[in-house]
């Protein structure tokens, strides 16, 4: 029996009248980097917003490592290790390098606010900083702005930020887009390392095929807010709704 | 292993205010000595104001509403309204404490609204509470405010008028609350209030209660207000309603904008700037009734030059050097692969 780290059941999203998530279930299990595929609009981002808490669901149940966190707020979540990534960077624009760093670092410590201050901060960032930076192909200047790094550098820093904070589900909004062949490598490098060497389980949202055909174990598919195909792969690319979903029905 | 590396620039700007500090006074007249200590007391409330907006990114007037409660309820303590005197030290730290607590509970309400609305409710919160401070006798003295406040003393030394004295303090105060606002911005607090700043939604996804941050902040700015309220009591011995309209809550804003709203050494620079500068044209005639016209024209004109204040500036500069060197350092190299190639 397989373990899963995170658990979707019939979960549902309605903005107004647009439904972004119908009777949603799949299951993401520790250690794999699972795909998550379908057309603009099928409601990806959406469902990540709800799994990390962002938006409330209106309907399902969300179970993280066992436990219900559908209720729980974001904050909490990402504490009980849930960490993410976006589809646009979002770092804090007017600090430098380090401070954009060690907020994942001050997640994964989870000291508190009076503890921090008191206290020295957690010796092993720049460590673990190496590690991961060699695996994103590129160094920084940790005192340097965050804006001095170009679009890709930052996408990619975005998982580094996200790896320092010592998730169990890493949910990663298409790591891919606006990178280089060379960046996607280091990307791949570096959510592989995260599911095989930290055992995270990584929910990969993305339109690069090849990558996600490349490392990702299991794929599910959404259309218009439902499940269309769940499976390896290898399955996936045979499916023929898959197919017309992405490519329009066929006019016979 | 991190070492704590101190740099180079730091110690400077520590060695430069040491030095100031101990030059100033032999410069001064009595006079001059209270306005720079003014300067320093608004320095303190002006931190406040720094880790809301600097770090948190929120637009807060009230630092003057707990300036001024800090000053009523010192001077309500070392007065001898009540049939007691408080030690003044001791009554600083209780008005300070106890502007914390209103700064919590009323933190805990209007912090519900989110950006301009938050700022809106500040502003209310200043009228309200000039309102009170004018027209509450029993508490505040009414329009007469309240006078025959007990002289400073610490450690058995009175300070009386010697507004010299006050200096040495208030510059340890200071340089107490420089260091203790310098440790929240390198610690978890500081760097969850800067991504509230720069984007709340990631922000809850990085663990960050974000409510909770911006009450502690505003209780930290409500402690910083209710401090310099107290000091400004004890050396003026006397507190007046009048000193906390609405148009002096602004001046907290131009002095954190002015000196950098992110820089400790900005703000204090910022404080001294707004409050030296009135003084000093005071006696230029013709000049001093365009002053209010002249701190608007400031603001506009920092905002659109440089936003990030007199501190901001310096750290543009600074990296423009750090540019030029470094492209004249790869042009020689250039030159020099060029000539070995020859």
């Amino acid at each position: 029996m397989k373990e899963y780290i995170l658990e979707l059941r019939g979960v549902c999203k309605r903005f107004g009248g647009v439904v972004a998530a119908n009777q949603v279930t799949f299951e993401v299990p520790k250690g794999e980097v699972y795909g998550l595929i379908g057309p603009n609009g099928a409601g990806k981002s959406t469902l990540l917003n709800l799994i990390s808490g962002i938006y409330e669901t209106d309907d399902g149940t969300i179970i993280f490592d066992g436990k219900d966190v559908t209720k729980i707020p974001p904050y909490t979540r990402s504490r009980m290790g849930i960490g993410r990534t976006f589809q646009t960077p979002r770092f804090m624009q007017r600090s430098n390098i380090r401070d954009n760093l060690l907020v994942g670092t001050d997640l994964a410590d989870q000291k508190g606010y009076l503890k921090s201050f008191f206290t020295k901060r957690n010796s092993n960032f720049e460590q673990e900083l190496e590690t991961y930076m060699k695996l994103a192909g590129f160094s920084v200047d940790l005192d340097e702005d965050i804006t001095s790094l170009s679009y890709g550098k930052q996408k990619l820093l975005e998982i580094v930020r996200s790896l320092l904070s010592h998730p169990k589900v890493m949910l990663v909004d298409e790591p891919a887009a606006g990178l280089n062949t060379k960046e996607i490598e280091y990307a791949m490098a570096l959510l592989n390392y995260a599911a095989k060497e930290k055992n995270i389980g990584v929910v990969l949202i993305e339109h690069q095929m090849d990558m996600v055909m490349n490392i990702c174990k299991h794929i599910v598919v959404l259309s218009f807010g439902e499940v269309l195909a769940r499976g390896t792969p290898e399955e996936i690319a045979k499916n023929e709704q898959v197919i017309t979903a992405y490519l329009g029905g066929k006019h016979v | 292993m991190i070492k704590n590396k101190i740099k180079l620039s730091t110690l400077l700007t520590l060695a430069i205010c040491l030095l100031i500090v101990l030059i100033l006074p032999t410069k001064m007249s009595s006079y001059t000595m209270r306005v720079v200590n003014n300067a320093l007391i608004f320095g303190i409330v002006s931190y406040g104001l720094s880790i809301m907006l600097g770090m948190g990114g929120q637009i807060s007037f009230a630092g003057l509403t707990f300036m001024g409660g800090g000053a009523f309820a010192a001077a309500n303590l070392c007065s001898g309204r009540w049939g007691f005197w408080l030690d003044p030290v001791l009554a600083i730290f209780v008005s300070a404490v106890l502007m914390a607590i209103l700064a919590l509970v009323i933190g805990m309400i209007i912090l519900k609204l989110n950006g301009s609305f938050f700022t809106f409710a500040t502003i209310a919160l200043v009228q309200v509470t000039y309102t009170f401070f004018v027209n509450y006798k029993p508490l505040f003295g009414g329009a007469g405010g309240i006078t025959n406040i007990a002289q400073m003393k610490i450690f058995g030394i009175e300070f009386g008028n010697n507004y010299f004295t006050w200096f040495y303090f208030l510059a340890i105060v200071v340089a107490i609350v420089a260091f203790f606002v310098e440790r929240v911005r390198q610690t978890e607090l500081g760097r969850s209030l800067a991504f509230i700043r720069d984007n709340d939604t990631a922000a809850l996804t990085f663990g960050i209660n974000v409510y909770r941050t911006k009450v502690i902040a505003f209780t930290i700015s409500g402690f910083l207000g209710g401090l310099g309220g107290a000091l400004y009591a004890l050396q003026m011995r006397f507190v007046g309603a009048d000193m906390f309209t609405y148009e002096r809550s602004t001046l907290f804003i131009i002095m954190t904008m002015v000196g950098g709203v992110n820089s400790s050494i900005g703000v204090l620079v910022g404080s001294l700037i707004i409050t030296v500068l009135p003084e000093l044209l005071r006696n230029v005639p013709g000049i001093d009734r365009y002053l209010q016209l002249s701190y608007g024209l400031l603001v506009i004109v920092m905002m659109v030059f440089m936003p990030m204040g007199i501190a901001g500036m310096f750290n543009a500069l600074k990296k423009n050097i750090k540019i030029k060197v470094a492209s004249r350092k790869t042009s020689k190299n250039l030159n020099e692969v060029k000539e070995a190639s020859k």
